[in-house]
């Protein structure tokens, strides 16, 4: 009686020509996974971001693709590797990322764009005194006690307009006796202000770097150090964080540089996370999640208490396919994943309900 | 003296301005190289290396006397830079024995070490001698050893023979003497002359010499020489403290306005200090560089690594992307190289232990980033203790140790949720509010209308009343939908101060 061995080597060689290694299963390699920290989503990547790729996270604003990012860069904190930040937009807030859960002193914030004498409070207000409160300075007087000023004959210069400005037709209706036709007061209107008008203010007070404007010398910085920072080796995870710049300016970045830290990622095995709000990196990710906005949660009625967040998986290289012999094609539509997660994303100063 | 035995070491470097010049120049060192002292057009020659020693240059040479010669490459006389090269010799000789007393003269390096009882630690005198050689061979000096039971005869020995090792054993220092000729005991124009006379040119003649009668013609003046050619004359040892100073100075010759020609220089002196940290088993923690500039201004900058080390390429790397940030104004005349020593660190590596970057790999990377962003834009952020809005510091980046009791904590906090992040508007962009009953209905923003749907608010903050950075700020979380159906929520903040609004982040 031969052996299932001796009968499965026997039929592997019958089929040899047409099916190499036919039960066989081919080798599984198991890609390492960094978890998130949010259940629904490692649930729906098999186990979280992977280690040594590149992962993309496209949206727009307002849809968790920092509280995302975060959560990932707590996670790595919370196990005492290092996490490296670079902000193309210097816009993280350290208070969001300590309230996440990230250890401040592992996360390695690089600010881009932000001139060295900006630092400091940007608030600076000063108070100086005008110069009418001050001590008059000593009038200087002429000859015969005039002079030094406008001449005497300027003086009643004006004064037609002044004393008309003063008989205003109120005034006047209400000294006359004579009937006066009624002029009906208009009704004060309630209009958005021009922008051009109400714009003045806070224009005055920028200090000319919007953040807003050309990007692109911030966006090759971030290039450079991301480049810099993979090269270094021991960053469990890069976040390149160019959330708020505008796919036109993303797109322009050549492809090569992502295949250059897709390489570079694999052999520092480094998390390269690449925060977007279109896909840039194309072919050279290794998972592309796309997020959208969901609606607030509306459980608080004084506060805002958070938002309903929704992944949804547009790409992954290496899915875990599910156990059993890859290379037997099965004659039904294997069961698909369904691609979609969604989670609570609740600011730090709701309380637990 | 008192009975016990003595043992002396004598470290003698003749020519020594030229050698505490060349000792930083290693690229002219085989050439033919004359150092002068005095003001134009008056400067004479002060001291020469072996080649111009062999052409025929001698000491006291005017400049256009040497001119004849060809070839010759002439440096100015340096004091700082001998002081510089002075200490780094005495505290070399500080490493063998705490008790060294300085016998250095005008043009030359003398210094003797008391070396009794230090046979168990660095071996027989041999052996002494030669680690002495070596140490100052490494240091950029050639140097010669004499060694003797009398303070004395060591000097004599080591003055008279400039380019050999003596080691002298007690009770024959007479007859090791006696071959050297007299001039090597700083006579005086008046003994010279009387010696010279009576015909005695050696130090074997003079020790010949009857006691009393030569006390009768040279008083007892006399009686010392002759106790100095005999190697009897005791001697009171004054130990002097040497100063450990990592510090190297250089002098240059033009004025140097490229950093690649003035790192070749840094190099040479960081391999100086690294030798004099690595002799006492320290790191350089952190170094200094003073640049004199031309006008007189000083540039002074200073590198401090996350830990120390000893690693040259290291240290140019670091210094040369310190300069590149922070070029001085003006070409540079002179430069100091401070340092301060650290323990050399040890890493503990674990199996366990998270990959953590290399913090020398770190330093180097940090400082590049450091020259592309900005000085202050790189590092770990430290939140204040304040309620205004975005108030935080940028503190080094430094990695702490790891501590694997966390390691069991990985997971540990997951659940279905994350908080909400914010994101910083830090340059103020354009919004325009439409209030009703002084709640936002509307806004304006980045050329897109936003409708007000939830408006949580006005909460009030100020503080810092009391100093002209007050601030008196109403904010607003609001949660807007566009003309398209896309939702924003975002924080924004009436100054009212100024009575202006503003967008100052994000949910996202």
């Amino acid at each position: 009686m031969p052996s299932a061995l001796t009968i499965r080597l026997q039929i592997e060689a019958a089929l040899a020509d047409r099916i190499p290694s036919a039960l066989t299963p081919g080798p599984r390699i198991l890609r390492p996974m960094m978890p998130t920290g949010i259940d629904s989503v490692d649930e729906l990547l098999g186990g979280g971001l992977p280690v040594g790729a590149l992962t993309e996270m496209i949206g727009a604003e307002c849809t968790g693709r920092t509280s995302l990012a975060l959560s990932f860069a707590a996670q790595i904190t919370r196990v005492e590797k290092v996490c490296a930040w670079v902000d193309v937009s210097n816009a993280l807030s350290p208070e969001s990322a300590a309230a996440c859960g990230v250890d401040l002193a592992r996360l390695l914030w690089v600010r881009c764009g932000v001139a060295s004498a900006k630092q400091g409070p940007q608030h600076s207000e000063s108070f100086t005194l005008p110069e009418k409160y001050r001590v008059p300075p000593t009038v200087k007087k002429g000859l015969h006690g005039g002079g030094m000023g406008s001449h005497p004959r300027g003086e009643a210069k004006g004064m037609d307009d002044a004393v008309s400005g003063l008989l205003r037709p109120a005034v006047m209706t209400a000294r006359c006796a004579e009937s006066q036709r009624n002029v009906r007061a208009e009704n004060e209107v309630f209009k958005p202000i021009a922008r051009e008008q109400f714009t003045s203010e806070p224009i005055l007070r920028s200090s000319g770097a919007s953040g807003h404007g050309r990007p692109w010398s911030r966006i090759e910085q971030a290039l450079k150090v991301t480049d810099l920072l993979l090269q270094a080796g021991g960053f469990a995870a890069i976040v390149l964080d160019m959330a708020s710049i505008a796919p036109e300016h993303a797109l322009r970045i050549p492809l090569a540089t992502w295949f250059r830290y897709r390489a570079a990622a694999e052999r520092t095995q480094a998390s390269v996370l690449l925060l977007t709000q279109y896909a840039c990196s194309k072919s050279s990710a290794g998972l592309v999640l796309r997020l959208t906005s969901k609606d607030p949660l509306n459980e608080g009625t004084t506060v805002l208490a958070g938002f309903n967040r929704r992944v949804e998986v547009s790409r992954q290289r290496f899915a875990q396919v599910s156990a059993g012999p890859e290379k037997v094609v099965s004659i039904r539509k294997p069961p698909q994943r369904a691609g979609i997660a969604t989670w609570r994303s609740e600011t730090a100063w709701v309380g637990r309900r | 003296m008192n009975g016990q035995r003595e043992l002396y070491v004598c470290l003698y470097a003749k020519e020594f301005p030229a050698q505490a010049m060349l000792r930083l120049r290693p690229e002219i060192r085989e050439k033919v190289v004359v150092v002068m002292e005095g003001e134009p057009p008056f400067q004479t020659v002060c001291s020469m290396n072996g080649k111009a020693h062999r052409m025929g240059v001698e000491c006291g040479m005017t400049r256009v006397e040497v001119d004849i010669f060809d070839s010759v490459t002439f440096l100015m006389r340096s004091m700082p830079e001998e002081a510089a090269a002075r200490t780094a010799l005495l505290e070399c000789a500080g490493t063998f024995s705490p008790r060294v007393e300085d016998q250095s003269d005008r043009g030359e390096f003398l210094c003797v070490i008391d070396i009794e009882g230090i046979e168990k630690l660095f071996g027989v005198p041999q052996a002494i001698a030669q680690n002495l050689l070596q140490r100052m061979r490494a240091l950029g000096v050639i140097a010669s050893v004499a060694v003797s039971s009398n303070f004395h005869t060591a000097i004599c020995h080591a003055r008279a023979r400039p380019t050999q090792t003596a080691i002298i054993a007690q009770g024959n220092e007479t007859l090791a003497l006696a071959p050297l000729p007299i001039a090597v005991l700083d006579l005086s124009e008046e003994h010279t002359a009387t010696f010279t006379s009576w015909g005695i040119c050696t130090l074997g003649a003079l020790a010949e010499l009857p006691e009393n009668e030569l006390v009768a013609r040279l008083g007892q003046e006399g009686k010392r020489l002759r106790q100095l050619a005999r190697g009897e004359l005791p001697h009171l040892f004054v130990s002097m403290e040497t100063e450990f100073r990592l510090q190297e100075r250089i002098e240059l010759d033009a004025p140097v306005e490229l950093l690649e020609s003035l790192l070749f220089v840094v190099g040479v002196m960081l391999e100086q200090l690294i030798l004099r940290a690595t002799s006492r088993v320290l790191a350089m923690a952190s170094v200094t560089i003073a640049l004199t500039l031309e006008g007189g201004e000083s540039h002074v900058r200073t590198v401090r690594p996350a830990l120390p080390n000893n690693d040259r390429q290291l240290w140019i790397k670091l210094i040369h992307l310190d300069l590149e940030a922070h070029p001085p104004q003006a070409a540079i005349v002179s430069l100091v190289l401070t340092a301060e020593s650290g323990n050399t660190s040890k890493v503990q590596l674990g199996l366990f232990s998270p990959q953590l970057p290399e913090p020398m790999r770190l330093d180097v990377t940090l400082a590049r980033i450091r020259a592309i962003v900005g000085e202050d834009c790189v590092g770990r952020a430290v939140l204040t203790d304040t309620h205004r809005l975005d108030s935080f510091r940028m503190e080094p980046f430094t990695i702490s140790s790891p501590q694997t009791s966390y390691l069991m904590l990985a997971r540990s906090s997951e659940s279905d949720k994350s908080p909400a992040a914010g994101r910083q508007l830090r340059s103020i962009e354009k919004v325009v509010v439409t209030l009703r009953r002084l709640q936002p209905i509307a806004f304006e923003f980045r050329n897109r209308r936003y409708q007000v749907e939830c408006a949580y608010g006005p909460w009030l903050t100020c503080g810092e009343w009391w100093n002209p950075m007050l601030w008196n700020e109403e904010q607003w979380d609001l949660i807007a939908r566009a003309d398209d159906g896309d939702l924003f929520c975002c924080c924004l903040v009436r100054d009212l101060v100024q009575s202006s609004w503003q967008m100052v982040a994000l949910y996202d």
